[in-house]
């Protein structure tokens, strides 16, 4: 790796003003897993000359209820995560989903604020300077997307711009199910970005200078929860498709359903039509493959992730029925 | 009594410096762009390797995607190639070289369970699923097979030696089968 210099910040304050001091020129280290493939491979044109190390910040990784919203603090390691009593217990779409993250060695360091705010996985982007220099892009604004004409295996079937890299946070998907939020802090005070607002085609919204604190989940009663994600390997690799389901079932009944889908489009998606649908009805399969349909209605896949239609399908109904059967009736 | 008085004048300096544990072995090393210090880039799996001579901790894919390079630190299973030394502080680093018994030089369990059921062909990711199922040994001494492949996850290896791996993990566990 190409030197670079590094303040240590032991409090949020401290974080902020060393941000603020090196603007563009800094990078914020926590977990650094997704950072460290920056500096290794030197894709981005500039190289980042200082590193903000924020993991020992005291107090940024609790886990709280706190009357109705759930408190995660950014720090709040993925392992903690998947392990959490009080996610398994009310929120296991959450848990399941920082699970699902890359291998436990990865989620023993990588936090939560990092999986949401990890630059993107498309293969033109990431390609490393040392073998034959990094290849300029609409998203790093020095050419093209390569991907509309070339690899698009893995890119966007919705919502792409310009640029056509996915989203590729797991816990995103979940978050994005609960209406979830991440509060920002920069020069300026605190600000809440809502999770459904914080991805755009060319960048997410955190700007320089600014730093996720924590994210914020409102409180929901929706018990039957499920997320699932297709990869190509189960371990390390990231989505292909990933959907979350957060239900809430009576007598059969569905009174209450939030679905989000992840690594089809720049950010997570909800499929609002389907669970405009899905609401007062049973859930069976007929009701399923109905908001399946629905709720990949809007996608124009690229030349070659046509393939991601159908896994999204059978992963919403898979969602909503459960494997082998329907669990939304337990 | 010279480099102890060089070394208060060093501290006086204002020399940064790391100091951590590997393998009980206490490591303090200078921080800076010099021969002898450690950069601020410069990664865990580096410093075992290069400065520290603890060969035995293997980088392959040097991106966190291969596991070989698996240490413990303060006993959890962490990739030290996306570990930057710097940031090791006051921790406890365990490698591949720091499982034998410390006094009589036995193998841990672990190690002796890998040789008797031929857990390995090549052995080069050998080092790091030893390290990554001591951590998971560490927290659960009685796995299940399901545990055991979870907790392995993310170590590959390409001899495909997985089925003999699991059984050796699941033999050196003290309350396993």
């Amino acid at each position: 790796m190409r030197s670079f210099s590094y303040v240590d910040a032991y409090s949020v304050e401290e974080a902020v003003s060393a941000l603020g001091r090196f603007g563009a020129k800094a990078r914020i280290n926590a977990g650094g897993t997704d950072l460290m493939g920056l500096l290794k491979d030197e894709y981005l044109p500039t190289y980042p000359e200082v590193l903000v190390n924020v993991k020992n910040i005291p107090g940024l990784d609790s886990v709280s209820e706190e009357g109705e919203l759930l408190r995660i603090g950014a720090l709040a390691r993925l392992s903690e995560l998947g392990r959490s009593p009080l996610l398994l217990e009310r929120y296991p779409a959450l848990a399941e989903a920082a699970y699902a993250v890359a291998s436990p060695q990865i989620r023993n360091v990588a936090t939560l604020a990092g999986n949401l705010c990890q630059d993107v996985r498309c293969a033109y982007y990431r390609y490393p300077a040392q073998v034959g220099g990094a290849i300029g892009c609409a998203r790093k604004h020095n050419g093209p997307c390569l991907a509309v004409k070339g690899d698009n295996r893995y890119h966007a079937i919705m919502g792409g711009r310009k640029c056509f890299a996915v989203c590729p946070s797991d816990t995103a998907v979940a978050l994005a199910a609960f209406d979830a939020s991440l509060t920002v802090i920069g020069p300026h005070g605190e600000h809440s970005i809502p999770i459904a607002d914080f991805y755009t085609p060319l960048a997410h919204r955190l700007k320089h200078g600014e730093l996720v604190i924590r994210i914020e989940v409102p409180a929901v009663s929706l018990p039957h929860q499920r997320f699932f994600k297709f990869a190509l390997r189960r371990p390390i690799d990231f989505a292909i498709v990933s959907v979350a389901v957060v239900a809430s079932v009576e007598d059969g009944v569905c009174s209450d359903v939030r679905i989000a889908l992840g690594a089809i489009a720049p950010g997570p998606v909800r499929a609002t039509e389907a669970e405009e649908f899905l609401r007062g009805k049973p859930i069976n399969d007929e009701t399923a493959s109905a908001a399946s349909e629905l709720a990949l209605g809007g996608v124009k896949p690229l030349g070659r992730n046509g393939y991601k239609v159908a896994i999204a399908k059978s992963l919403v109904k898979r969602g909503l029925l459960g494997e082998g059967g329907n669990l939304l009736k337990e | 009594m010279t480099v102890t008085r060089k070394r208060k004048s060093l501290k006086r300096a204002g020399e940064n410096r790391v100091r951590f544990l590997v393998n009980g072995n206490r490591v303090d090393l200078g921080i800076g762009e010099e021969e002898h210090q450690v950069g601020y880039s410069e990664t865990l799996a580096e410093t075992l390797r290069e400065r520290l001579g603890l060969t035995g901790t293997k980088v392959t894919c040097d991106n966190g995607a291969c596991g070989t390079c698996t240490v413990l630190m303060d006993g959890k299973a962490v990739l030290s190639c996306m570990t930057l030394t710097v940031e090791c502080g006051g921790k406890n680093i365990t490698t591949i070289e720091g499982l034998r018994h410390p006094e009589t030089g036995a193998l841990d369990p672990i190690q002796q369970a890998f040789i008797d059921e031929g857990a390995f062909q090549c052995g080069f990711c050998t080092p790091g699923i030893i390290m990554s199922a001591k951590a998971l040994l560490l927290e659960n001494g009685a796995p299940t097979e399901h545990e055991v492949k979870e907790a392995l996850s993310g170590n590959f290896c390409r001899c495909i030696t997985h089925y003999q791996v699991v059984r050796a993990v699941l033999a050196a566990a003290p309350g396993g089968k």
